[in-house]
């Protein structure tokens, strides 16, 4: 048996992941919620009913446990310190996005998962999409030439439902840390690492002014290789959208033209009385991204994307709140210096 | 409308000439087409068009003038129109500066001549129903809008040539960068950043603006490989929701046919009534006494103003404040 923790049911993915997990032969998963508040809706042990999960009272039950793989859904600044401490028992790490509020804690994780010799990972799903996957190929078939430019849009609703994820303190900032990093993980995988050079940003918060986060955000990219990107990352869906929001990808190449929409398997029309119907079907991402982390944890191989590429995404993150602060381009290399140990 | 036909000097008879002179001969214009190539075959193909030898020859007694050189003639076109005391329209970019332009918007107010640019997408059917949503306060107050325009790489050198067209951004992306004028309201800063293939003439840059609203616009343009599909969309978000466009999503006809060349030229297929030939009635009944456009010569102005600014943040790689835009950023 493949014993797999979870730490933390703050982001709401970790009941897609305990869906993917349940499905599995040959795995047991334990959950903790160490920072949940008494009796809040949709945490703690109440809220692992029909998961197949069986429940840990502690932080140091569900370590004592000694699982082989651990999955980080805690808010996104306590991802740090869970990584540490699951990677101190010998777990391999699946870390929910955005990898860390700073540039400093990716790095420190990286180091902590390179000390023990054990893999973290970053958990952006939507590299498994089947969109994703047809695209990626295509592009390095050449169908469209040499990669010049990419729009990405990565929309959604102000998450309303939790709400650290608008608590600059918990979350580490709104729009800009929220959803820039998916469509960078894209580009991460489409450029195979390439290093992102320059980025500048703005963020606003017209949307949602309440908000104590910037609520809507443009964030230009440029890559050592000479790509350049821009990702609408704004919570931009109205509050009654029919789902949460989406993801595309329009990619111009030197010998054509390519886009995806990771949510566009569905179907759209027109329920009486229910509104607007979106109805997705097609393959589950969460399921692929889970069986990849098995395969990790059993293997022991490098993961896809692994903490270096959450680490890039962090620094885009950083350089664009930089950018919004100072009005100017950053360079990636002015965040990553700012972060070095003296 | 005037008891005669308007006498029309078409200046030019390239690539956006052909609807221009369509558009004249459904107003019934008399047409006069005057240009170093192109003319006859252009006449020969238009209701009431004559070629005509001269640049003179073509403002004599005209009533209007509408010209469709490449940007770099426009100054000059421009200031014989006004010489000439003859009302112009001249296609966009109004001049390759803001500096140029706006001589040539105050050139034409001290003569009084009537001055209009050709930024025809504010008569597009679908950017007029969103603008008409928009002023009906139907999206709330504009958050982010997002614009992009695809389509086959121009194939005259000129355009190719920064200094001559300023490239996509000046002569492709205005479009959009005045739909985000004219949406959003003015413009503070530009940010931009351009990719260019190695051969071939493609290229595709992205520009983010912020608007003095606090609002934020992203315009991209894309000159892809001959053959690209011509494709045009929009996403503005506002307080009040969203309104999204794609002009290849719900075509209002698809002939899915053997050599039936779809919509992959420089222009986008349109409806029944042409938006070049609703701008040009707007600017022609406009010289007859009627109604000011929903455009003016200064609207140009500030598209090449941030288009040029778009252009400097590409070249020095920071972000440009129109305040400041002649002086490198702080």
């Amino acid at each position: 048996m493949t014993r797999i923790g979870i730490i933390s049911l703050a982001h709401g993915h970790a009941f897609s992941y305990l869906r993917s997990l349940a499905a599995t032969a040959g795995v047991e998963i334990r959950v903790a919620d160490p920072d949940a508040a008494p009796g809040e809706a949709g945490r703690g042990a109440a809220a692992l009913e029909g998961t197949g999960a069986t429940w840990a009272d502690s932080l140091e039950d569900l370590l004592g446990w000694e699982p082989d793989g651990v999955i980080v859904c805690s808010e996104n600044s306590r991802h740090r310190g869970y990584t540490e401490a699951a990677l101190a028992v010998g777990a391999h790490v699946l870390c929910e996005k955005p990898i860390a509020t700073s540039v400093a804690d990716a790095q420190a994780m990286i180091a902590a998962a390179e000390t023990v010799d054990r893999r973290l990972m970053i958990a952006h799903p939507v590299r498994y999409s089947d969109a994703f996957v047809r695209l990626r190929s295509a592009i390095e078939r050449g169908d469209v030439g040499e990669l010049l430019a990419v729009t990405g849009t990565n929309n959604g609703k102000i998450p309303g439902d939790r709400a650290w994820f608008t608590d600059p303190d918990l979350a580490g900032g709104g729009a800009v840390t929220d959803h820039t990093v998916h469509v960078a993980d894209l580009m991460d995988a489409l450029l195979d690492g390439d290093a992102p050079v320059a980025v500048s940003a703005r963020s606003h918060r017209l949307l949602h002014p309440e908000a104590a986060v910037e609520t809507a955000g443009l964030v230009q990219v440029r890559y050592a290789g000479g790509v350049v990107v821009t990702i609408d990352c704004s919570w931009s869906r109205p509050p009654d959208y029919p789902t949460w929001g989406g993801l595309t990808l329009e990619v111009v190449g030197s010998a054509g033209l390519a886009r995806m929409d990771a949510f566009g398997t569905r179907l759209d029309g027109h329920l009486t009385g229910r509104g607007q119907a979106w109805f997705a079907y097609g393959p589950d991402m969460d399921a692929a991204l889970i069986a990849e982390f098995l395969d990790v944890v059993r293997t022991g191989r490098r993961p896809h994307p692994d903490g270096h590429a959450g680490l890039r995404g962090a620094a885009i993150v950083a350089a664009a709140y930089e950018s919004v602060r100072t009005g100017d381009v950053v360079t990636i290399e002015q965040v990553l210096e700012a972060s070095r140990p003296t | 409308m005037g008891t005669h036909p308007p006498v029309v000097a078409l200046l030019g008879a390239g690539g956006i000439a052909a609807p221009h002179a369509l558009g004249w001969a459904a107003l019934g214009a008399q047409l006069r087409i005057h240009s170093v190539n192109g003319a006859e075959a252009l006449a020969a193909a238009t209701p009431g068009a004559v070629a005509v030898g001269s640049l003179e020859e073509a403002l004599d007694g005209a009533d209007v003038v509408d010209i469709c050189t490449p940007t770099t003639v426009h100054p000059a076109h421009v200031r014989a129109a006004v010489a000439a005391g003859v009302d112009t329209f001249c296609e966009k970019p109004l001049a390759r500066t803001a500096a140029e332009a706006q001589e040539l918007v105050d050139l034409a107010d001290a003569a009084g001549v009537k001055l209009l640019p050709g930024h025809v997408v504010r008569w597009f059917p679908a950017y007029e129903r969103l603008h008409a949503a928009v002023e009906n306060g139907d999206l709330g107050d504009l958050a982010v809008l997002r614009f992009s325009r695809t389509g086959s790489r121009p194939d005259r050198p000129w355009f190719h040539d920064v200094e001559l067209s300023g490239g996509i951004v000046l002569d492709q992306m205005i479009h959009d960068l005045d739909q985000a004028l004219w949406l959003a309201g003015d413009v503070t800063e530009v940010t931009a950043q351009q990719s260019r293939g190695t051969e071939d003439h493609v290229v595709t840059a992205q520009a983010v603006l912020t608007h003095v609203s606090g609002a934020l616009s992203y315009v991209t343009g894309t000159w892809g490989p001959v053959g690209t599909t011509f494709r045009t969309t929009f996403e503005i978000a506002g307080t009040g929701g969203l309104l999204q466009h794609d002009s290849t999503a719900q075509p209002e006809v698809t002939i899915d046919a053997r050599d039936v060349g779809g919509s992959t030229g420089l222009l986008p297929p349109t409806g029944a009534v042409s938006p070049y030939q609703l701008i040009l009635a707007d600017f022609l009944a406009w010289t007859q006494g009627g109604p000011r456009p929903r455009l003016t010569a200064a609207d140009g102005v500030s598209a090449v103003r941030v288009a040029e600014a778009a252009l400097e943040s590409i070249t020095t790689g920071r972000t440009v404040r129109l305040a400041e835009q002649n002086e490198v950023s702080a």
